[in-house]
């Protein structure tokens, strides 16, 4: 069986995006959770599922209980960082499809920003499998997101010849995008090229403005069968494919030891995956939201998802590409560069603005938007359409 | 609160010098001593002269007038007159009770004598702020102080403090010397950082089919194995790819250095950090070698430099144009006698429990620590120099259990960079002004 088209996203909320929320992780989560029900026309007693990231700090029963959600049949966590986004997604129409549960939750929520930022070096882990992992870098200083993306940005360079301007235009069309989004965190700002360039390095070839800021926010979307959805009052977001990826040798945003350092290939699995379960191809999607923590990895993305060939981003972005008036507006949002960090479940909610038609920066006649989830990490990506 | 502070300040400049005060002792043998001992100066060239970094301490309060925690520093009771303590308690007042020293410029018009009276007086310059800073927002205030013998000026100090905000997410102190970032070692990994310690970098082979594997597992992916034994790198290869990390500071590291991932002979790679090679030097494809890099009793890392450079001496720190290096474990008693030595009884240099309510990580070394070590610096290797002033830009703090490590280079004008690290980057620049030897 396909899980295609038998689940909808029928109701999207979220909290603020701020850099201090001044609230607990819990309330957030519950905020948004309450936002995207009442979108969606239901009410907790209609749940039944809850999904959320491995990193989460909120456990589903916690949730639970601050909604009044009385009953659960079906909860589950995504591991791998910003990896799960889509992931959450994909779990909860595999458990309406298989009739694991009927309405399912799918939440993050973090103080990121006042609060444990991801951004600081790591200097210990957990014991487990991914200790060992991190003992290969974390010793050598080799201690940060921004720092584990350089390496493979660097290489990318040296076989693409892409440069830092290449991955600044990335920036400079989030910003521009976040301009005219009023949620977005640098609405009303702007950057040039010159400033990207002009911006302090973080970790070469990364300069502040390749790296996408911290926020503190929440964001919910509702899952439930296709058939409900369309008595539902928002016009439902059909779940056309969702797919989650690992690639060989992976680790977590340390694949440098046997595959080609300029590639995402666990990207390449999702994006293969995505493309066969929905049986469209890149030319039918008119907007893409691609996780871009990193700016250089959004040109890879265009890349293993087949916007592109290899080595060719630095192409498709040139000349306001992936702007809204390009020939593929990428994060009409501002994405999490210019809207907020929220783990990627901010561009999901856009996607579903952008099947809608109600997105403050609509991209025309979208029928399908393709969505990513963390890259570098194993990770997940759907195609949401409106239903045919 | 903004509009009162700024309001006061201005009222405080504009009262200009304070009237003289007198210190409490006069310039004595006995301060020195103490002050030298615990500052590790053994060359006891300070039996006619006083110390010129010491002169702060004339005038700083004995143990019977204890500071207030984030006052100024303790100086001796004076008028109300001029004095930045009321800038300081307003800015306590208002939640910025976090301290931090961030500028101190000494310039001595001469040596001090063995028996000298001292006096002095305060001059307040300003207030600026609220600024956002690493450490949580904050005002910076600025005063001068100085110091007179009879009616001649000896002596003159800039002095610039933050206060600010603790944000409460303060990093963690490394603890008792030790390198902070250590490898997790389980029975998959352990031969690896064995060979490390027995200078060898080991790679694993799969006892079965030979295939070579980095890092380590239990259990062969080609065949299952999970007999394994390993073969010894030769220990060279070549840059696959790197990167500069500027920021955020890392524990135990000192930004900018470069990481890189090195594909072995062996065909294998490994990250390492790519040692004596300047940052815009480093580049995709260079050749390199092995180094073992020794971090504490217990950690030794495989490093990577340049191809035929010449290896330092392990335990060397790495200087600018052959400067020798001074290395200071800062344990909490070299902390706490400075400070006493220096006569500075503000709790954050003795108290951890106050250090951390305060928004610190432990216990640090006192500005008039750092200048006197900055002095004992230039003076172990230029014992002519005679200086004239001391101007000291400070960094990150330097906590209790951390090392300092003291390197400086000519900067022209015979003035000398000092540059003082520890684990989290530089905890001071020092620009130290020399007179032409007497």
């Amino acid at each position: 069986m396909t899980i295609s088209g038998r689940a909808a996203i029928a109701g999207i909320g979220a909290t603020e995006f701020s850099k201090e929320s001044g609230r607990s992780e819990l309330r957030l989560a519950a905020e948004a959770c309450v936002a995207a029900l009442k979108d969606a026309g239901l009410t907790p007693s209609d749940v039944d599922g809850l999904v959320t990231f491995t990193q989460d700090t909120n456990a589903e029963i916690a949730v639970a209980r601050e909604l009044g959600v009385p009953e659960l049949t079906f909860f589950s966590r995504v591991d791998y960082g910003g990896g799960a986004a889509c992931g959450t997604v994909a779990h909860a129409a595999m458990a309406v499809a298989t009739g694991q549960a009927r309405t399912v939750v799918c939440y993050r929520a973090f103080n990121e920003r006042s609060g444990q930022r991801f951004g600081q070096a790591t200097t210990a882990m957990a014991p487990g499998t991914t200790a060992m992992e991190f003992s290969w870098h974390l010793p050598f200083g080799f201690a940060t997101p921004a720092a584990w993306v350089a390496m493979q940005a660097r290489r990318y360079m040296h076989d693409y010849g892409a440069t830092s301007e290449d991955f600044g235009r990335v920036a400079v069309a989030m910003r521009r995008h976040a301009a005219t989004n009023p949620r977005a965190w640098f609405h009303e700002r702007p950057i040039t090229l010159e400033e990207h360039q002009a911006s302090r390095w973080v970790v070469e070839p990364l300069h502040l403005l390749d790296c996408c800021q911290e926020s503190d926010g929440a964001v919910a979307i509702v899952v439930t069968g296709a058939d409900r959805a369309r008595d539902l009052p928002n016009p439902p977001v059909s779940i056309t494919a969702a797919a989650q990826g690992s690639g060989p040798n992976q680790m977590m945003m340390f694949g440098y030891y046997e595959t080609d350092l300029a590639a995402l290939p666990a990207m390449g699995v999702v994006g293969r995956a995505l493309w066969e379960r929905s049986g469209l191809t890149p030319a039918d999607v008119r907007t893409a939201i691609l996780y871009d923590h990193f700016t250089p990895f959004v040109l890879m993305q265009l890349e293993e998802l087949g916007f592109c060939g290899r080595g060719e981003g630095r192409d498709f972005v040139a000349d306001g590409g992936i702007e809204l008036d390009g020939h593929l507006p990428v994060n009409p949002n501002g994405g999490q560069l210019g809207e907020a960090y929220i783990h990627g479940m901010n561009g999901i909610a856009e996607a579903v603005r952008q099947v809608r038609g109600t997105s403050v920066n609509q991209v025309p006649d979208v029928a399908h938007v393709l969505v990513t989830a963390g890259t570098g990490v194993p990770t997940s990506g759907l195609v949401l359409s409106r239903p045919a | 609160m903004h509009d009162r502070l700024m309001a006061l300040a201005d009222e405080l400049a504009a009262e200009g010098e304070s009237a003289a005060t007198p210190c409490p002792d006069p310039v004595n043998a006995a301060m020195i001593r103490n002050w030298t001992r615990a500052l590790g100066d053994r060359s006891g060239r300070w039996s006619e002269y006083a110390p010129p970094a010491m002169i702060q301490v004339w005038s700083m309060a004995g143990p019977d007038e204890r500071p207030q925690p984030g006052g100024r520093s303790g100086q001796v009771g004076r008028e109300e007159t001029a004095s930045p303590d009321r800038i300081l308690s307003t800015l306590d007042e208002a939640g910025y009770v976090g301290v931090v020293a961030t500028n101190c410029e000494h310039t001595y018009d001469r040596y001090l004598r063995l028996g000298e009276e001292l006096s002095t007086t305060v001059i307040f310059d300003g207030v600026t702020g609220p600024k956002r800073t690493a450490l949580g927002e904050g005002y910076f205030v600025t005063w001068y102080e100085r110091w007179y013998s009879g009616g001649e000026r000896v002596a003159e100090m800039l002095f610039r403090v933050l206060k600010f905000k603790p944000r409460g997410d303060a990093p963690p102190a490394p603890s008792g010397g030790r390198y902070p970032l250590r490898p997790a070692v389980g029975p998959d990994t352990r031969f690896f950082w064995d060979g490390v310690r027995a200078g060898e970098l080991r790679i694993q082979r799969c006892a079965e089919c030979g295939a070579l594997r980095h890092p380590p597992g239990p259990m062969c992916p080609a065949c299952h194995a999970t007999k394994r034994d390993h073969v010894t790198a030769a220990g060279r290869g070549v840059v696959h790819s790197y990167v500069v990390h500027h920021h955020p500071p890392v524990p135990g590291l000192t930004p900018p250095y470069v990481v890189a991932l090195v594909e072995l002979e062996e065909g294998v790679r490994i990250i390492g950090d790519l040692l004596g090679c300047a940052p815009g030097d480093a580049y995709v494809g260079m050749p390199v070698e092995l180094e073992f890099q020794r971090m504490d009793e217990e950690l030794t890392l495989p490093q990577w430099r340049p191809a035929g450079t010449a290896p330092a001496a392990v335990e060397e720190p790495e200087h600018a144009e052959g400067e020798a290096g001074l290395r200071i474990e800062l344990t909490p008693t070299f902390v706490i006698s400075t400070a006493l030595a220096t006569r500075d009884l503000t709790p954050v240099h003795h108290d951890p429990a106050v250090a951390r309510a305060q928004g610190s990580a432990d216990i640090f070394l006192n500005i008039l620590t750092t200048i006197g070590l900055v002095q004992r610096y230039v003076l172990e290797s230029r014992p002519d120099a005679r200086l004239a002033g001391i101007a000291l830009r400070l960094g990150v703090p330097a906590y209790a259990g951390d090392t300092l490590t003291l390197t400086g280079r000519p900067v022209g004008d015979g003035a000398l960079e000092v540059r003082g690290a520890v684990g989290a980057g530089d905890h001071v620049v020092a620009t130290v002004r020399l007179k032409e030897p007497a």
